[in-house]
């Protein structure tokens, strides 16, 4: 164990992003700037350890560089642009003084754009001159800038482009997603003998990474006499298709050249020392794919029956993939992404043998035990001979990684004791580390598998409640809701309370994210009319319903006073993601974070039975006085508003005529345990159990809660209250109907249903609700052979003969210019009559 | 429909208005002109959409017909042609459905002929002529010449037409005050002048390229005193020119090229014409002089900004002339070599024609200009230069031009300079050279080296320059008279040129001596490497002289005279050598040879370093004329 490094987080900045190129780069005076792949760019001290400046950019920010005048040049989607750090630092120190913590804040916008170029990928400053490095349909285009003398950004002026051909990436299938986004480019460039040319200023700028001075003789390998007599710089650029191309600087008539070819997206490209022999001379130019595929490039003897020398590229596989990488006097370093590992370049590079050592030793990379590094930056050395790395994680933090100095040759001293414990502490803190991020895997995977599983009961559920046709065609879902309607009276009103129960009766479990939603709308306005103006929706969130629960939710459905029954009750399950998965994993899926999924479950009916009170006949206990006041108001506005002053109001009725037969068949029974007298009802107790049935068992799923029995002890009339207010008397009496005319057969034995009241809209509505509610007893009812075709042949005829005359004289009417009262008053004449002589329902 | 058509006519004078505003200032980049042009094109398209919307009417066909006009000279500012020719198309298809007549064709020629038939009578006769002179502009940017001629009688009915107009013009002005007539962007009276002269240039350049240069003088000569730019008119001086010195008139070819020039200052390649005329006429003073002016004319044309130098002019601004040059033999004759080639070729004259010391002084410069900074400007293919002028660099390899520029240093007697400019290329080159190199002589390709593969240069090239360095820095030792030095380097030369092996040995040295049919580039290193060898034998063969080491002296001499008999030092030192070894006959035998060699002035076929130095030790002929007359008193 060699010695561990040491790890040390200096500034989180949040998750990278997926469309720029995540980037850390040392700048002068201890700035470190910070992409993290996202449209900002972070301005870091090292010295303060703290964020001095964050700039904003109008995209993702692929590339950056700083100018020896200190501007930083930055490579967006959308262009080229520079900012003067100077000002910028100055400015974020101005406003430091008190609140130190707050970075200074400025987007940059388009008046700070230099170079107007879509989709830069690489930036390379030269001297004077910017290259930029950016991608077109058909080629690469590497393009000459020529830098102004001013300061301020002003349009940078072009001296020139060459272009390369694109050619189909030979690259695997799953790597040619990640060169999708922005194939990742380099640019570096190469000085011939020890310093830059000479040339302002620069020298700050041109003597760190992308610049490095080669060996000559591997230079003019490499580059060609010319470019080594012209000491010209040679750009080299990495390209997403495995290409390392060169570009001499300096010549006339010189062209983009390819160097190498990787044959997978070039993620580094650096030149080592090795073994200093000329100070500041690189000897090995290494290059890594992003499949682990390492070149490295060193001059060499060529055999011994000739003199001269070659280049040699030797080619290794580390095991990839390789995120990020950079080397320093020896070593290579690079990133899996789950550990960052070093590679020692081989040091005696005269022997023959020299190019198997140099697999040899790409073969064995020693690891560092720090994972998820993103971009490294140039290693720097101390005084001290450790060696400092700065990389930015997968997770956005910010990281100094200090290795010991390695010692070669010396074997294996004993270290001093104090070392030892450092090492020691340095291992358990390392172990600690794996162990937590062990963990914290665990319970990842731990919480993803709880989401499958309960995905899977989802899926389920939902499988089970869209699958409509065959399996329940009338039975009811296994999931569905029925309601009590009751009235209650809160703050002096009267109120109809629903009070709904979802049932699971599935073999599922309702986990967390479901929603119970239940819509009151009124019919009449359902679809057509009204926007959900008059529509109510409740929102019942819930968590875990197991099978077989219940889930029982109270709603108000309507005041009284409120005349608009039916009323239609839908009820639906809604599952959202947020609720499902947590807010911050759907915060990871954008364009998700709204979305629901919404399942119908069953639609209810709360009609005018529902909602009318049975007045006692025993007496107006019930009754408070408010009541009998009210009723006294009401007669009393009515009395206002006729102003005649009409002590009887007009009465209006409406009937419904059953054939006891039918009822005799399905409501047996249902009336069994009512009454014992036995199967054969009297007549009494059909009618008495018609007025049973229709008031208080439940229909479409409301049942009414009402208490004790309240039907007039004869069983052929209650006395109700209609939700409006008036009084409505149903009452029930078997009659035989023997028809007029042929008179021969026996009539047919019928129960009538008639349902009187003053107002109108109270016969009507109960009306309806009778007949819906004899509609669904008809459905129940066994199918059998009509011995009564005939009787209802004969009613048909005259209720035929009916509807003639009555459309005749509603179209006569029409035709003829009425006032609308006059017209009112007939229409309603028109309706009692139909309701009077009602169809007998057989 | 009234107001929707006034609404039109407005949406199209805002247009046109607002193209020529920004166009006023000439403040306005490139770039904003750029998409200031590709704004209001879509502007026009869509109103031309809108107006092509409804069917075919004669009573608005002014409006549409000027829309489509605006719409295509946008296009075609653009380079966009095809869609440019495609709007011309419809347009003429809508005009032959508003004169009712039946288009039955889809070519062309016979399209446009029915149409200006049929609208001869109407009020759009003119919009139609517009029309046709943007399709004329399309051929000639597409370089359909021959559509163009065959077309001759219909574009000169139009030329007169439009220029008949001029009564019309100040009709036409005050109407331009009412806002109901469509403007257009360029004045197609302009825009038909340009189109004219510009046939006319761009024919007679196929046509000289043909051969028909009588023909097409005169046609040049009556275009010269059109109404155009003057770049325009220079470059019919600069053409004429060009037939003249084709039907062998150079002196009235070089009056042309003078007028030329004296119309337009930017026509460099007038200057370069000449030059070539007078290299031509092997008039090396006027050349050099040339070369000279043209040098600085390059120089400042560097400075300034590429668009300066571009023909503008003010009325058609919008289309540039370069769109409508696009011939093949036009560029290559408008072509001018780039700025260093030019001084290169400056200072080699100069050192040819013997006057070394100026060419040093631009050999330096050349050097300089190479390892400055700015200089990426040429060496980058600059894409904001338009085609016309298209730069041809013929500059030589890099080391070639160091010891180009040694060898001028050593005829001006700088060796210390010399001999600092040969050791970098052979810093440079030393520990790249392979241990030999293998001339295959059956193939054709040269310097096919075996195992070294240098890409670019071959490992010969790399001998040569290395060889050639120690040579110049022999030369330069014997020039300080240091002889132990000089025979160093000299051998050092030998030893690497014994390295060039051939593969065919049965052969022998003696087929491989230069002939004119040989290759050219084969022949070409050959030669210099032989020359090479013949040289430093002769260097070392005086230096030893000089050393009083008469044996190698005259070994060495010999081999020389062997691998290049021509070679006048040899021959001169090699008889000097024999007379001080007495054997006196054989002397006067080679001196009477050497001076039987007919006297070669440096050339340009070889490069200066591998031919006769102009220093070291010299014998006087006349001395040894002397010297023969007392052997042979008769």
């Amino acid at each position: 164990m060699e010695g561990r490094c040491s790890v040390e987080t200096w500034a989180e900045f949040g998750l990278l992003g997926k469309s720029g190129r995540p980037k850390v780069k040392r700048g002068f005076g201890a700035n470190i700037f910070i992409c993290t792949g996202c449209e900002e760019v972070y301005v870091f001290s090292a010295n303060e350890r703290k964020l001095t400046v964050v700039l904003q950019l109008p995209g993702p920010v692929n590339d950056l560089v700083e100018s020896h005048d200190k501007q930083l040049l930055v490579a967006c989607r959308c262009g080229v642009y520079c900012v003067d750090l100077q000002l910028l630092l100055h400015r974020a120190h101005g406003s430091s003084g008190d609140a130190s913590s707050i970075p200074a804040e400025l987007k940059i916008s388009s008046e700070f754009v230099v170079v107007d170029a879509d989709g830069v990928s690489s930036l390379l400053l030269v001297g004077s001159v910017l290259l930029t490095l950016s991608q077109t349909d058909t080629s690469w285009l590497l393009t000459l800038y020529k830098s102004p003398q001013q300061t301020q950004p002003t349009a940078y002026e072009v001296l020139g482009s060459f272009h390369l051909p694109q050619i189909s990436p030979v690259v695997h299938d799953d790597t040619k997603l990640k060169a999708g986004r922005t194939g990742r480019s380099i640019l570096l460039c190469a000085h011939f003998g020890n310093r830059p040319p000479p040339s302002s200023s620069c020298d700050a700028v041109d003597t760190s990474y992308p610049h490095f001075c080669l060996k000559p003789v591997l230079f003019k390998l490499l580059f060609g006499v010319e470019a080594a007599l012209a000491k010209s710089p040679v750009v080299l650029c990495g390209l997403p298709d495995g290409r390392l191309c060169f570009l001499p600087l300096g010549l006339p008539g010189s062209r983009l050249r390819v160097l190498h070819s990787l044959e997978q997206p070039v993620v580094f490209a650096g030149a080592s020392v090795v073994v200093e022999t000329d100070p500041g001379h690189a000897q090995c130019l290494a290059v890594v794919g992003e499949q682990g595929r390492v070149v490295l490039i060193k001059a060499d003897k060529a055999g011994p029956e000739r003199r001269g020398s070659l280049a040699r590229f030797t080619e290794g596989c580390v095991s990839g993939p390789v995120e990020c990488g950079f080397v320093d006097k020896n070593c290579l370093y690079y990133s899996t992404g789950s550990d960052l590992l070093t590679l020692t370049l081989s040091e005696e590079s005269a022997g023959r043998e020299d190019g198997e050592r140099g697999e040899e030793a790409l073969r064995s990379p020693t690891s560092l035990n720090v994972c998820g590094v993103a971009a490294l930056t140039e290693p720097t050395c101390s005084a001290a001979g450790d060696v400092q790395l700065l990389g930015l994680t997968v997770g956005g933090q910010l990281r100094s990684i200090r290795l010991p100095m390695r010692r070669r040759g010396e074997g294996s001293p004993r270290p001093p004791s104090s070392q030892v414990g450092r090492s020691v502490r340095d291992l358990l803190s390392a172990i600690g580390d794996v162990c937590e991020r062990a963990s914290a895997l665990k319970t990842v995977i731990k919480s993803k598998n709880q989401i499958l599983k309960q995905l899977n009961q989802v899926v389920n559920i939902s499988f089970l409640l869209t699958k409509t046709e065959e399996p329940f065609p009338f039975e009811e879902k296994p999931i569905g809701c029925h309601a009590t309607a009751s009235w209650s009276r809160s703050l002096q009103k009267d109120t109809l309370n629903l009070k709904c129960v979802l049932t699971n009766s599935s073999p599922y479990v309702l986990e967390r994210g479901w929603t119970l939603s239940v819509t009151v709308f009124p019919l009449s306005c359902s679809s057509s009319t009204g926007e959900g103006t008059s529509s109510t929706n409740f929102m019942f969130p819930f968590y875990n319903l197991r099978p077989g629960e219940t889930l029982e939710v109270s709603l108000p459905a309507a005041a009284a006073g409120d005349t608009s029954y039916p009323l239609t009750v839908n009820c639906s399950l809604i599952l959202s993601l947020s609720g499902f998965l947590g807010e911050e994993e759907v915060a990871r899926l954008p364009g998700w974070q709204k979305s629901c999924f919404s399942l119908p479950l069953n639609t209810l009916t709360v009609d005018w039975l529902h909602a009318s009170q049975v007045i006692s006949p025993t007496g107006s206990q019930s009754n408070k006085e408010t009541d009998t006041l009210q009723a006294f108001l009401s007669s009393r506005q009515i009395g206002c508003s006729k102003g005649d002053g009409a002590s009887k109001p007009e009465r209006y009725s409406a009937s419904v005529r059953v054939s006891s037969e039918l009822l005799r068949e399905t409501l047996t029974l249902k009336s069994f345990h009512l009454d014992t007298k036995g199967p054969e009802l009297a007549s009494p107790n059909i009618c008495f159990s018609l007025l049973d049935w229709l008031f208080f068992e439940a229909h479409g799923g409301v049942k009414v809660g009402r208490e004790g029995n309240e039907i007039d002890s004869s069983g052929l009339a209650i006395r109700a209250r209609a939700p409006n207010g008036a009084t409505v008397k149903l009452s029930a009496k078997q009659i035989n109907v023997a028809e007029e005319n042929p008179g021969k057969e026996e009539g047919l034995v019928c129960v009538e249903v008639r349902i009187e009241s003053s107002s109108v809209s109270a016969v009507c509505g109960l009306h309806h609700a009778v007949l819906r509610r004899i509609q669904s007893l008809l459905k129940k009812a066994p199918e059998k052979a009509a011995s009564t075709e005939k009787v209802q042949r004969l009613g048909l005829r005259g209720a035929l003969q009916q509807a003639e005359i009555q459309q005749s004289r509603l179209s006569e009417a029409l035709s003829v210019g009425m006032s609308s009262s006059q017209t009112n008053r007939f229409l309603l004449g028109v309706y009692q009559e139909l309701r009077a002589n009602p169809l007998l329902v057989i | 429909m009234l107001s929707l058509l006034d609404k039109w006519v407005q949406e199209n004078n805002e247009l046109a208005n607002n193209f020529k505003l920004p166009e006023a200032q000439e403040a306005t980049s490139p770039d904003q002109n750029r998409t200031n042009l590709r704004q209001s094109c879509s502007e026009f398209h869509k109103l031309l959409r809108k107006i092509q919307g409804i069917p075919p009417d004669a009573g608005h066909a002014e409006l549409e017909l000027s829309v489509v006009y605006n719409a295509s000279v946008c296009f075609i500012a653009q380079s966009q042609i095809v869609e440019a020719e495609l709007l011309l198309q419809q347009a003429t298809e809508r005009v032959l459905q508003m004169t009712g007549d039946d288009p039955d064709t889809s070519d062309p020629l016979v399209l446009w002929r029915t149409v200006l038939k049929s609208v001869r009578k109407t009020a759009f006769h003119h919009h139609v002529l517009y029309l046709l002179s943007l399709q004329w502009a399309i051929w000639l940017t597409n370089s359909y010449l021959k559509t163009i001629r065959d077309f001759q009688e219909e574009i000169s009915a139009l030329l007169e037409t439009l220029s008949g107009k001029v009564g019309d013009d100040c009709r036409n002005e005050t109407k331009a005050k009412f806002p109901d007539v469509p403007k257009l962007i360029t004045d197609p009276r302009r825009l038909v002048e340009l189109l004219q002269i510009c046939t006319i240039i761009t024919q007679g350049a196929e046509r000289l390229s043909e051969g028909w240069s009588s023909e097409v003088l005169s046609d040049l000569q009556a275009a010269s005193t059109l109404p155009a730019a003057r770049a325009l008119v220079a470059y019919t001086h600069l053409l004429s020119g060009a037939c003249l010195a084709h039907m062998n008139r150079p002196q009235m070819a070089l009056q042309c090229y003078k007028t030329a020039l004296e119309t337009d200052s930017h026509c460099v390649c007038a200057l370069y014409q000449s030059i070539l005329i007078y290299r031509q006429l092997k008039n090396s003073q006027a050349e050099i002089q040339t070369l000279r002016i043209l040098h600085s004319v390059s120089n400042t044309k560097i400075l300034l900004l590429p668009s300066s130098s571009e023909p503008a002019m003010a009325g058609t601004h919008l289309l540039s002339p370069s769109l409508f040059l696009r011939s093949q033999s036009l560029s290559s004759l408008l072509s001018v070599p780039s700025a260093l080639s030019v001084l290169h070729s400056l200072a080699l004259k100069c050192v040819l024609h013997s006057r070394a010391s100026e060419g040093v002084e631009h050999y330096l410069d050349l050097l300089a200009a190479l390892h400055s900074e700015d200089q990426h400007r040429i060496g980058a293919k600059t894409m904001t230069d338009t085609q016309v002028h298209a730069e041809v660099s013929t500059l030589p390899k890099l080391p070639r031009l160091y010891l180009e520029a040694g060898a001028a240093l050593l005829m001006a007697q700088r060796p210390a300079d010399c001999m600092a400019l040969c050791s970098e290329v052979i810093s440079t080159t030393q520990d790249l050279l392979p241990q030999k190199v293998v001339l295959d002589e059956s193939e054709t390709n040269a310097a096919a080296t075996e195992d070294v593969k240098e890409e670019g240069e071959g490992g010969l090239a790399m001998f040569l320059w290395t060889a050639a360095a120690y040579l110049l820095q022999g030369h330069c030792f014997t020039h300080m008279k240091d002889w132990k030095q000089a025979v160093t380097h000299y051998t050092r030369c030998i030893n690497l040129l014994v390295k060039v092996h051939y593969k065919n040995k049965v052969a022998g040295f003696q087929t491989q001596i230069p002939s004119a049919d040989t290759d050219v580039q084969q022949g070409g290193d050959f030669c210099i490497l032989q020359r090479l060898k013949g040289l430093s034998f002769a260097g070392r063969g005086i230096s030893f002289t000089q050393m009083d080491r008469m044996k190698e002296a005259l070994r060495d001499l010999q081999h020389s005279l062997q691998v290049l008999p021509e070679g006048v030092g040899a021959g001169l030192w090699c008889g000097e050598v024999l007379w001080r070894l007495s054997r006196r006959c054989d002397a006067a035998a080679c001196w009477e040879k050497t001076w039987s060699l007919p006297t070669q002035p440096l050339t340009e076929t070889l490069p200066v370093y591998v031919q006769e130095p102009q220093t070291g030790p010299l014998l006087d002929s006349t001395e040894l004329r002397h010297r023969l007359h007392e052997l042979h008193p008769v």
